[in-house]
């Protein structure tokens, strides 16, 4: 079955991005989405098997998407600049892969294989 | 020499004394070996907004209602200083009653009399409150910047990455990207400057200006005027790079009497409305694509997703027509 990813990123060209690289990589792409409540509406539809997220949404942390994904059991790393995301969305991502910013397709390729195993 | 020699001497050599004293920028106390104040300097008094006579001939630790009776100040005088000669920038952070929290540096030494007995302690009190919170300051922004940095990283590479290679030349690649990076530049040059050059009107002639290939291939009818917000501006700068990039490859800028016009309205309202339309004639006969290519997914995101607007496209014979909506972020305001 074809795996799914939800994306939540809040710059439209990078968010644009992402979408065609995982497309590009055989997934199917949830999103992207920009804002906390807009992915929280589609977790109510439809649970991804993975899920990619960055931090700071306009200066909103993402961390109510990482607390309801964690709740449902659904692995998620974070695209994030930051070093220590954990400073800027809590608790929620400490530990939390982080494939960078900018993204290389080699660093989402090694953690979205650590998240879900082929 | 005689005892009035002696004093007039020894009176010159204190005045000298505190001359220097007063001359320190920083804040100074001379103590004696009882640790009362035998000295202070003008900048004593006024950095911890104290008066001479309530200060001279005080023990430290009971000047100003004992608001020098700071633990870490008596273990550097206590325990430290008899230990050896000098201690330098100490520091001490304090909350003082009159005028708040200080970060200060204490650096102490002590000066032995001729006697070598008796001795006097000089305790400079450098007040880098201001510097700790500007350095503070610097690294917050410093981090941001660092950020936004990376942020702007992660763009160039999407735009690198979202620019068709397949079945292009090299050239035609980096005429491609540079193009839509060239928007970028020139977005974010116009969201940052202070010219009172993030209106509308500005954006759309800068936007347009490398695709004037003859004056009035792109008219620009005067709108309303508008002040963008930045993330407005960098969706609606992409959003006419890339539809004047399509005119020139395929639309009306593709022939030589070919033109585009270009208006703009503002409906206020609650929820004041941009409406934004890119009309071509004269060019040839317009055909709907087959697929859809990246320009027209950049042209969705830059509006739909960036911006919560939309983007209609008409791709009517005669030439094609683009209709653009968009929310804007503040309320408008009219220059």
């Amino acid at each position: 079955m074809q795996k799914t990813i939800l994306i939540v990123e809040d710059e439209f060209i990078i968010a644009m991005d992402l979408k065609v690289m995982l497309e590009r990589l055989g997934w199917r792409v949830l999103g992207p989405v920009a804002r906390v409540a807009h992915a929280l509406r589609l977790l109510e539809d439809e649970l991804p098997t993975v899920a990619l997220l960055d931090v700071n949404l306009g200066d909103h942390p993402v961390t109510p998407v990482a607390e309801a994904l964690r709740s449902r059991g659904v692995p998620f790393a974070v695209a994030s600049a930051y070093d220590k995301p954990e400073l800027f969305g809590g608790a929620v991502l400490e530990g939390i892969a982080n494939v960078g910013k900018p993204t290389s397709e080699w660093s989402l390729l090694e953690v979205l294989a650590k998240l879900s195993p082929p | 020499m005689d005892l009035e020699d002696l004093y007039r001497i020894l009176r010159t050599g204190h005045v000298q004394a505190q001359g220097i004293v007063d001359t320190v920028p920083d804040p100074m106390l001379v103590l004696d070996s009882a640790l009362t104040v035998q000295s202070a300097n003008r900048a004593f008094f006024r950095t911890f907004a104290v008066g001479r006579y309530d200060t001279i001939g005080q023990h430290l630790y009971e000047l100003g209602n004992g608001q020098w009776n700071i633990p870490e100040l008596r273990h550097l005088l206590g325990e430290v200083i008899p230990k050896s000669s000098a201690v330098i920038d100490y520091k001490v952070e304090h909350k003082f009653p009159e005028i708040g929290k200080r970060v200060m540096l204490l650096t102490a030494r002590t000066v032995f009399n001729a006697d070598n007995v008796s001795h006097l302690m000089l305790l400079s009190i450098v007040d880098i409150t201001e510097r700790s919170r500007k350095e503070a300051e610097f690294e917050a922004v410093f981090g941001e910047l660092r950020h936004r940095l990376k942020n702007v990283l992660g763009l160039v590479r999407a735009l690198a990455n979202q620019t068709k290679a397949e079945g292009i030349s090299g050239e035609e690649y980096r005429k491609a990207f540079l193009g839509r990076l060239q928007a970028v530049v020139d977005a974010n040059d116009l969201a940052f400057s202070d010219h009172g050059e993030d209106g509308l009107e500005a954006l759309v002639a800068r936007a347009t200006k490398p695709f004037q290939t003859a004056p009035e291939t792109i008219i620009i009818e005067p709108g309303p005027p508008l002040t963008l917000a930045s993330k407005e501006i960098m969706s609606l700068s992409l959003l006419l790079h890339e539809l004047a990039t399509n005119a020139l490859k395929y639309g009306a800028l593709s022939a030589p009497a070919g033109t585009v016009r270009v208006r703009w309205d503002v409906e206020q309202d609650d929820h004041p409305l941009l409406r934004l339309s890119w009309r071509e004639s004269g060019g040839p006969p317009v055909r709907k694509p087959t697929s859809t290519g990246y320009g027209t997914q950049l042209i969705q995101f830059a509006i739909a997703y960036n911006l919560g607007g939309k983007v209609e496209q008409n791709y009517r014979t005669e030439g094609f027509e683009a209709e653009i909506v968009v929310p804007l972020e503040r309320a408008a305001r009219p220059d």
